[in-house]
């Protein structure tokens, strides 16, 4: 892809999507919101994949960003905008705290123990009585921007964009190199230099605290939190199955199957009342079986196979001492 | 012959000496905080113990997957979910009671456990292990929502009448029928602890288990092993499901919390360690009910096994920095 | 002086002990070679060098410093560096990026400079074609990467191995010329577990020879050759 291209298409596209409110009615309008929020959360979820470490604890953090923002606005009356801020921080102290504990497990142990940390929050948050509000749940006096749709959406797409500048710092600086190396293989990295628990951290902070700041969105938007609506596994489920569908490990997969999956989530959920869900469920197994790599996965094979197919020609090897078999 | 190190002959006794420490240890504990509760809130130890049969019998066939297959099936509680529920069709249009259909539904889960295995998990065991947790991540949704999808998220129960039989004891009454959870469970224990030891498959899976690629090169089939494994513990599963329904409401999303408490116990005993899987359990289903009957802390009951898990993580890293 | 001192390391696991009482030394630009059968503990030994396993007992000196309990990733960003057995290439990162790993996290640079340096030391190891995947590349390649990937720590000390295994008796041969090179031009100190005799023959300044955890002869391989305690570990039968 031409250098040209590679700049143009995204602006295009970001372009795009700054201009879709002054396009779409409300209820299209609220949906593109919906989708951006995933969107977000897909992407933070992608960023600790890359250290091959699997987290089914995106509802909890984004839990606790929600109420963290909630609590700071009732209870301090700091400003909407600063409370989405501190909602990320909380969410990323948090993670940080808990990392020391949970950072030594790995594969099945430590997924299973971020499935069971939403669990957990949403216990404590719901036991908290009158400061928490309890089962209840929190409500906002008023909404950020006055609950304006275009003001709400474009504050869902800043958030996209921060979660996508922190996916490209991960993909482009060494962090790529050390999560990589990890997820391939924890004692080659070792012998690299690489201090494994480090960046961890960094990888588990960060998708936390995008996590954190997603959920401040997502109350400062509607203005109400309550433990069974934050800590739902839907926010779990849904990016999960997003970014494996668009393509894990980058920053346009996860984008890729927002914009499929949230779009069909939309319609599947009017068609069918219960249970539309079981279409993530066999979205997820399918994608695993035959696609691991989600599509972005696929289109990059496809590139990288009519790349190397100009390599082969001759000169385009230097030539070494000894004999090149092809193995 | 060079000498062998003098440490060689004491293998086997510093071992088991250490073991034997420990057990020991946790048995005194375990063995006082079952008087205390008997001589404080007796209620709370039978509720416990009803508690933790529950646990334990869902709980083994899971640590016989990963033991043998070395796989984590994150929809093993949708499994005992969905034998629930052809239990469930079996009461209400069949009439049979579920103790009854206990063998029905447990060998069609078997055979629905095959078939899921053959086309789904099979695919995953060669690739890296991140694949299968997300695929029995998948499953398990995918089965709670067609179940979702078919009969909605309402919650059904049977009314049986000797679910409510009690027991009086003093002035302590109590209901007996939850021991029937931990009947099972023991059962389950021994059986596989037999089938394992002294069967010519049960022999064979549990070389599979050490070493499957010995296992192949002395000529066990590890591939149809994999499968029958895996066929027997959703089998198993769907048997305990059948009871669950005796006094469990069943709902779509009823089996999460106990694939969650099936793992932590499973990782607590020790892959393999059928046994240890029934006084995990114990200490889990006691430490429950002890939060339950706290006044007030009723609510925290749920995350105990949490608490649990965390504090083995926590010991069992620090044992291993000493190494 | 010499560089990386091992003074009675012993491992132990549970009951079983992998590695006993075994000490030596190795000094910049030696190439030592260490042989024994099967499961005489050379793999666990070169754990424990690289800091993978901590030892039960004994002390580990590299230049002078106790890095005893030093975590692996320490050691090699301080210079001590090892290749796998089994070799684990980092798929999905291609040969270039493998082995620019070491620059960038021990040697602490800057990925454009990493990857200059990468490339230089990869052209005069002879291995090109960087763009390419791991699974893509021959044997040789393979091993030549996993060499340039420790190089890439900078490391005084290195250990290879069983890295010739695999290969026919031409690449083996320019992987010894290569490793004698490597050894007197970066004035590494070089610990060679290898299989192939000829291979220590022609590689190796002296040979230690582990049997069941222990060091049961130590010399120039000439020496060694004929012991009979190390004909009898590896033929077995009494001594």
């Amino acid at each position: 892809m031409t250098r040209a291209l590679r700049i143009a298409i995204p602006a295009i596209v970001i372009a795009a999507a700054v201009l879709i409110p002054f396009v779409s009615g409300p209820y299209p309008l609220a949906v593109a919101r919906s989708v951006l929020i995933y969107m977000a959360l897909a992407l933070s979820w992608d960023i600790l994949l890359r250290s091959g470490q699997i987290s089914f604890g995106i509802a909890g953090f984004f839990g606790i960003g929600a109420y963290a923002a909630a609590l700071a606005v009732l209870k301090t009356s700091m400003s909407p905008v600063l409370s989405i801020l501190g909602a990320g921080l909380v969410a990323g102290v948090v993670a940080f705290l808990l990392g020391f504990v949970i950072l030594r497990l790995r594969a099945v142990y430590f997924s299973i123990t971020t499935l069971a940390l939403a669990e957990i929050f949403r216990v404590i948050i719901q036991n908290g009585g009158d400061f928490t509000g309890g089962p209840e749940g929190l409500v906002l006096p008023k909404l950020i921007f006055n609950g304006e749709a275009k003001a709400l959406y474009w504050m869902a797409l800043a958030t996209v964009l921060l979660a996508c500048m922190v996916s490209m710092i991960f993909q482009r600086s060494k962090l790529r190199f050390a999560l990589t190396a990890i997820r391939n293989n924890e004692l080659s990295a070792r012998s690299s230099g690489i201090h494994i628990f480090k960046y961890l951290m960094i990888a588990f902070v960060a998708s936390s605290f995008l996590q954190g700041v997603i959920g401040g969105i997502q109350l400062q938007g509607y203005g109400f939190a309550s433990p069974d609506s934050v800590f739902d596994s839907y926010y779990t489920l849904l990016p999960l199955a997003m970014a494996l569908l668009g393509g894990i490990y980058s920053t346009p997969g996860p984008i890729l199957g927002a914009i499929l999956l949230g779009v069909a989530a939309e319609y599947l959920k009017l068609k069918i009342p219960y249970g539309h869900l079981v279409v993530y469920g066999i979205i997820i197994v399918l994608v695993i079986l035959l696609m691991p790599q989600g599509l972005f996965g696929l289109y990059r094979k496809r590139m990288k196979a009519r790349a190397s197919d100009g390599e082969r020609a001759p000169g385009a090897e230097r030539a070494s001492g000894a004999e090149v078999r092809h193995g | 012959m060079t000498g062998p190190s003098l440490e060689k002959d004491s293998i086997v006794t510093d071992v088991s000496r250490s073991r034997l420490r420990r057990s020991l240890l946790w048995g005194t504990l375990g063995a006082v905080v079952v008087v205390a509760l008997l001589l404080w809130k007796p209620t709370a130890l039978i509720y416990g113990v009803q508690r933790a049969g529950l646990y334990a019998a869902v709980a083994i066939p899971m640590a016989l997957v990963l033991g043998i297959v070395h796989i984590v099936n994150l929809a093993h509680g949708e499994f005992m979910m969905v034998a629930a529920y052809l239990a469930y069709f079996a009461a209400r249009l069949l009439g049979l009671d579920p103790f009854i259909a206990l063998v029905p539904v447990a060998v069609v889960m078997a055979v629905f456990g095959l078939v899921v295995y053959l086309l789904t998990i099979k695919h995953t065991l060669k690739a890296p292990e991140l694949n299968q947790l997300i695929l029995t991540f998948g499953l398990g949704i995918a089965l709670s929502q067609t179940v979702n999808l078919m009969f909605t998220s309402q919650s059904w129960k049977l009314s049986l009448n000797y679910v409510t039989a009690s027991a009086t004891v003093g002035d302590l009454s109590f209901g007996v029928f939850d021991f029937v959870y931990a009947g099972v469970a023991i059962i389950l224990a021994v059986g596989l602890k037999l089938f394992l030891t002294r069967t010519r498959f049960g022999k064979a899976a549990l070389a599979v288990g050490q070493n499957p690629r010995g296992a192949a090169i002395v000529g066990i089939n590890v591939d149809r092993t994999y499968a029958i494994v895996f066929a027997l513990a959703v089998g198993l599963v769907g048997a305990v499901g059948s009871v669950f329904l005796t006094k469990q409401a069943i709902f779509p999303l009823v089996g999460g919390p106990y694939t969650m408490k099936s793992f932590c116990l499973v990782a607590m005993a020790g892959v393999g360690n059928i046994v240890g899987v029934l006084f995990c359990s114990l200490a889990l289903g006691l430490s429950e009910s002890i939060i339950n009957s706290i006044r007030g802390y009723a609510g925290w009951s749920n995350i105990v096994f949490f608490a649990i898990i965390i504090g083995t993580i926590l010991v069992r890293s620090f044992r291993e920095r000493k190494a | 002086m010499a560089d990386l001192e091992i003074n009675a390391i012993t491992k132990r696991f549970g009951g079983l002990v992998a590695v006993n009482d075994v000490s030596f030394s190795l000094g910049c630009g030696e190439i030592l070679g260490v042989i024994g059968p099967n499961g005489a503990g050379k793999t666990t030994f070169i754990n424990l060098v690289s800091g993978v396993y901590a030892p039960t007992s004994g002390r580990i000196h590299f230049k002078g410093r106790d890095i005893t309990k030093m975590p692996a990733h320490k050691r090699a960003q301080m210079g001590i560096a090892r290749t796998f057995q089994i070799i684990h290439p980092l798929e999905n990162l291609n040969v270039r990026e493998n082995v620019m790993l070491g620059f960038i996290f021990s040697r602490r640079m800057g990925l454009p400079e990493a990857r200059r340096s990468a490339e230089a030391l990869c052209d005069s190891l002879g291995l090109t074609g960087l763009d390419r995947e791991v699974s893509q590349i021959t044997m040789l390649e393979l091993k030549k990467m996993e060499i340039a990937h420790a190089l890439g720590n900078d490391p005084s000390i290195l250990f290879l191995d069983e890295v010739m295994a695999g290969l026919n008796v031409d690449e083996t041969k320019e992987l010894v010329a290569l490793v004698q090179r490597i050894a007197k031009e970066h004035n590494i100190g070089v610990g060679v577990v290898e299989h192939v005799m000829s291979v220590i023959r022609d590689l190796t300044h002296r040979v230690i020879v582990l049997e069941a955890g222990e060091i049961i002869a130590a010399g120039p391989y000439e020496l060694v050759a004929k012991d009979p305690r190390v004909v009898a570990a590896y033929l077995g039968g009494g001594a």
